[in-house]
Order: structure tokens, then sequence, then C-alpha cells
């Protein structure tokens, strides 16, 4: 399947703002963005800006303090079970990759399946093959602190897409990765991308990691400085992007 | 991997804590399962005797909350063996005597008519006999107290400061009160007492046991032989009595706060626990995880340890409260037997409902954590 963005946004938010009330700081003020279904968008901006707010606040890990998102068109405040559009709808990836510790990367990579109805056998099998689409599958019995930092990277995004998301939310995955793994994680990326028309949110600091994306939003303190489309841009996309 | 392994791997990972709560968890059934045990173990004894010698009605005095206060003339008994359907009536003097020398301080003593059915109803070792109307000064044995006495047919057996009696005969019997018991005729244990003439109540074998509105006329015709006389069926006579009454209520209060220990200890593990682990709930919420799932997962951990120290605290107290029984300074006086499966199931069924108890707040504080909240958490 190659990449198509569809017209209809997939997330929009109405005048969205965090206030954090120990601080009386306003992480994310007045935003009103859309992003549709296929997308691929990276979101910039230096540390405090808000990035990780609005993606924590579009992917239903936070409430916004005023303003309304909207997923496929329904407001999250309608929405009686968030978590479900979460655990169904969502995968995220995390800057430290936040595997649990006493699991091994195969155990890791099934937990998020238990809310699911796939019986042991084939949650066993959807997870080796989610290792191996990430060029993890050598590593499957390691534990996590036996694996480098791109390796445990890799098996967190093999977790993310356990449930079958069709978005990803990455908030700066390569963050700690060296250059060689990080390319790694953007190539599978944009892999997802084209290949399973996966809509993508990925914060970063990384200018060239950011270009990459069909759409850079950058933010500064709380608000929306830019946001440009390229909708032409060429992403690469080797297949397949963990090859051993 | 299966939903139950994550959550064993859990508790495995914490080894010293999950340690530590099965222990707590462990002494608090234990001790509950022990002292309820005993407190139902001593009415199935009480009732369990009766049971043997057939026993459908007791006769006391009325107020006499105790066996040992209870006083009724002896000449009653003749009065109750005329109602109609009365097929044997046994009159005997309950009391306590210490062996201070053998280290006992409380031993049960009962006199009984010599050459009575009742007597003659003791399962009596070979080599040895039931008291007759011919011997002077003899006692019975139960089996258990004979061996913690070192004490055989024959044998003397200094009683009541100035008594010598002799050994006649050693009672066998898996009723602990009767395997810890001890008899002498009624005429010397009224003489040595000081209560001649003087029984603490009788127990009755009617004609058609089966037949409950024939017993309950029996029952109503002795109860209205006199003001002072108090008829009831054996079991209510035995949960009517005011040990019966004080060894279950000391037990259930006891009890009582064993069970609050206990849940007071997994509610604080488990607290550590969700504490301890708030950024890996938020992790699990994160990956997709419902309230509903960080629930159960608390929950599982919570009855996991529950029962496995429900389950040792359990076996502990059925294995060890019935060599504490054997103790000469409890022996005879409670009933230490408690491998009742009824109380196996209590303790098991007290250790799981601990569990869930201890489990709801630590549970519902870690399903209502917002994601970023949990993830934020150091």
């Amino acid at each position: 399947m190659s990449s198509h963005i569809h017209e209809t946004p997939i997330f929009r938010t109405e005048n969205v703002s965090k206030l954090y009330p120990d601080g009386q700081v306003h992480a994310v003020e007045d935003v009103s963005i859309s992003i549709r279904r296929g997308e691929y968008v990276s979101i910039m901006g230096p540390s405090g800006s808000g990035k990780s707010s609005l993606l924590n606040m579009i992917g239903t890990l936070d409430r916004p303090t005023a303003g309304e998102i909207y997923f496929e068109g329904q407001p999250y405040s309608k929405i009686r079970n968030l978590d479900r559009v979460r655990s169904q709808k969502f995968g995220f990836v995390f800057q430290s990759f936040y595997l649990l510790p006493i699991l091994t990367s195969l155990e890791n990579v099934q937990v998020p399946m238990f809310e699911g109805r796939l019986s042991g056998t084939a949650r066993v099998r959807k997870a080796k093959e989610l290792l191996d689409l990430v060029g993890m599958s050598h590593r499957m019995n390691h534990m996590p602190q036996k694996l480098s930092v791109g390796e445990r990277q890799r098996v967190a995004i093999a977790r993310s897409l356990v449930n079958d998301p069709i978005v990803l939310l990455a908030d700066e995955p390569t963050g700690n990765l060296d250059s060689v793994s990080a390319e790694g994680v953007f190539e599978l990326f944009a892999h997802l991308h084209q290949q399973q028309g996966m809509t993508i949110v990925l914060i970063t600091h990384d200018e060239e990691f950011g270009q990459r994306a069909q759409r850079t939003i950058h933010m500064q303190d709380g608000h929306v400085r830019s946001d440009v489309s390229s909708a032409h841009r060429r992403i690469r996309t080797p297949m397949p992007p963990f090859a051993v | 991997m299966r939903f139950h392994t994550f959550v064993l791997k859990n508790l495995i990972r914490r080894r010293v804590r999950s340690t530590l709560t099965v222990i707590g968890m462990a002494v608090a059934v234990g001790g509950v399962v022990a002292l309820v045990g005993v407190s139902s173990g001593s009415v199935r004894s009480f009732v369990s005797i009766y049971e043997k010698q057939k026993v459908s009605i007791v006769v006391d005095q009325k107020g006499a909350k105790q066996r040992l206060t209870s006083s009724l003339p002896e000449e009653l008994g003749e009065k109750i063996a005329k109602i109609p359907g009365v097929k044997q009536v046994n009159g005997g003097l309950v009391d306590y005597t210490s062996l201070e020398d053998l280290g006992i301080s409380a031993l049960v003593v009962q006199g009984w008519i010599p050459d009575s059915p009742i007597m003659r109803g003791l399962n009596i070792e070979p080599g040895g006999h039931w008291i007759t109307a011919s011997d002077k000064r003899g006692v019975l044995l139960g089996e258990d107290l004979a061996k913690s006495l070192e004490k055989k047919v024959g044998d003397k057996l200094q009683l009541f400061d100035d008594g010598k009696f002799t050994v006649l005969g050693i009672v066998k019997s898996s009723i602990p009160y009767e395997s810890t018991g001890m008899w002498v005729a009624l005429p010397d244990l009224q003489k040595f007492m000081g209560r001649p003439g003087q029984v603490s109540g009788f127990t009755i074998v009617v004609d058609h046991p089966e037949d409950k509105a024939e017993v309950e006329r029996i029952r109503s015709e002795i109860a209205a032989l006199g003001p002072s006389v108090k008829a009831k069926t054996a079991e209510e006579s035995v949960k009517g009595t005011t040990e019966i009454r004080f060894i279950r209520a000391t037990s259930w209060i006891t009890s009582a706060i064993a069970i609050i220990i206990g849940a007071v200890g997994v509610l604080n593990t488990m607290i550590m626990s969700v504490s301890e682990r708030t950024r890996e709930i938020g992790i699990l919420r994160a990956i997709g995880w419902r309230r509903r799932r960080i629930v159960q997962m608390i929950m599982m951990e919570s009855v996991g340890l529950s029962l496995v120290g429900g389950i040792i605290g359990t076996v502990c107290a059925v294995v060890i409260t019935p060599l504490l029984g054997k103790l000469p300074a409890v022996a005879g006086l409670i009933n230490a037997n408690i491998a009742d499966p009824r109380i196996i199931t209590f303790g098991i069924a007290m250790a799981i409902v601990m569990g869930l108890l201890g489990a709801a707040y630590p549970a519902y504080r870690g399903a209502q954590l917002m994601p970023t909240e949990a993830l934020r958490h150091e």
C-alpha cells in the first residue's frame, strides 16, 4: 500500500491550552491545528515549547485545560472510553523507550496485547513478526538491559505496533540514539507511513529528521509559530527497514 | 506470555517485599485459623462426646452458666428416669483439679456412677477396666493424659491433695476431651469436692432420638420438674456453655484483630507497590492498558500474595496447633485438632478477602493516575 493522505482530519485541536497550575505555566496556549489521516507530521521546537504537552493531549495521555481535541470528528470530551481509543488506535514511542526491565524483548512486545482477544500463541506469533519487522528477531529473548539503546528503541517500536494502530505518536524517539540507530528508526517510520498508510506524529529536535516529514509544525512558548507542508517531499523507504 | 505470567513475574521480581507480605499474611491467617479452629473444635468435641453416648438432652442448673457451678440434687435423676420415653439417665459431677507436681494446672475430672451404662460405654484399653462399685479410689485416664503423666494401669496418682488413687484403666478415644480426660467414681468426687448428694447435671438418652417432637416433649417435662432445672438439647447445651462461649468470643475478637492487622499489611504492601511503580503504571496506560487492566493486575498480585500466605498460614496452623495442644498447660482444656475442611476453607477464603480488601484502594489509586502524571513520576 502506498502513502495516501485523506482530506478528512484524523485529529483537530480547537483552541487547546494546557496550564500546569503548580508553576502557573502555559505549556500550550490556544493551539488550533488539524492533522489528516495518513499524514506524516513532525513537531519541532526548543525545550519547553509545548510540543510534548501537545502530543500527550492528542494521544489522550493528558487532558487540555481549555479547548477541545477531535479524533475522527468526535470530541474527546464526548468519547466515553478514551482508554479504548488509545489502546486500539494509537501506538506510542518514547525517548526513554519505557521497556519493562523484567521482561524479554518478546514479552515486552506482547504487553499491550493483553487488551486484545488474541490467544497466547497468536500473541507470540505476532510479537515475533513485529520483532522481525524491526530487525530484532535475533534478540527476542534478551532482557532490555542486555540490548543497546538503538535495539531497545526498535523493540519499543515493535511494541507500539502490536495492536495495529492507525496513528503512531513518537516523542523524540531518537533523542537517546546514535546517528546510525536514529537513521534506522526514521527509515522504519517512513516505511510504516508509505507502506501501511499510518499517520505519524513525531516530535524531534533534529532538523534533518524533522524535515523528512511531509509537514513540519514549529512551536515556541506554547504557540504554533509555523506550519509548513510539503506534500511532495520524498520519503526514503528502504525494505526491509532493519535488515540484519 | 499470558497475563498471569506477567503478574507472577512482578511478584517474583520484588522477592523481599513479596516474601515479607506472605509471612505477614501467613501469621495473620494462621492465628485466625488456629483460634477459630480451637473454638469450633471445642464445640465439635463436646457434641461428639454426646453423640457417641447417644445423648439427646442435657440437664443442668438453671442460671448456672458454667458446668463447674451447676449443682442439682442427685435424686432428681430418679424423677427423670420415670418420664415415659427416657431410656437412660446419667448423673455426673464435673470439676477441675490440678497436678502441680506434674506441671498440669487445670484438668477436667468427671465423677460418674460406677458400673453405670455411660461408664461401661468407655473404650478401655486391654488390661484395665471401668470403675465398679467395689473399687476404692479408682481413676480412669484418657490415653493422652496417661502418656503425659507417664502412668499405666496399677500406678498410683495423688489427687485432691490427700487422696491416693489407683489407675484402673486407660480410655482410648479420638475425642480430645476424652483422650485427655480423667474419671473417678461419683461418690469419691462428691466427697473430695465437698458436694455430697450433688451432681453437675444429667445426660439423657431417649428411646427415639430421631423423633424431634418426642425429644422436645421429654425436654419440656424434665424442665417442668423444678424451677432450678434447665433442660436443653445436646447441641444447644454445648453452645450455651459459658466456657464454650468464652472460647468462641475470645477467638473471634482475637481473629478480628488478626484480620485487621493482615489487611493493613496487605494494604501497606500494595500502596507501596503502586507508589513505587507509578511510572510503570503510566507506561502500561500509555501503551494501551485500560484502567480496568491496571486494577486487575494490582488485585491479582495482592490476591496471589494473600493466597500463598493464607495457604502457608493455614497449613502451619493445622500442623502446629495440635502439637501446642499437647502441652501440659492446655492439654484437656482445648480441642487443638483443627484439621477440619471447613476451617481450612475458611482460612483460605479469609486470605482472599483480605487480599481483595487490602488491594482495593491501591488499585483504585493506580487506575486513576493520568498516564502523563505517572510517566513524570521519578
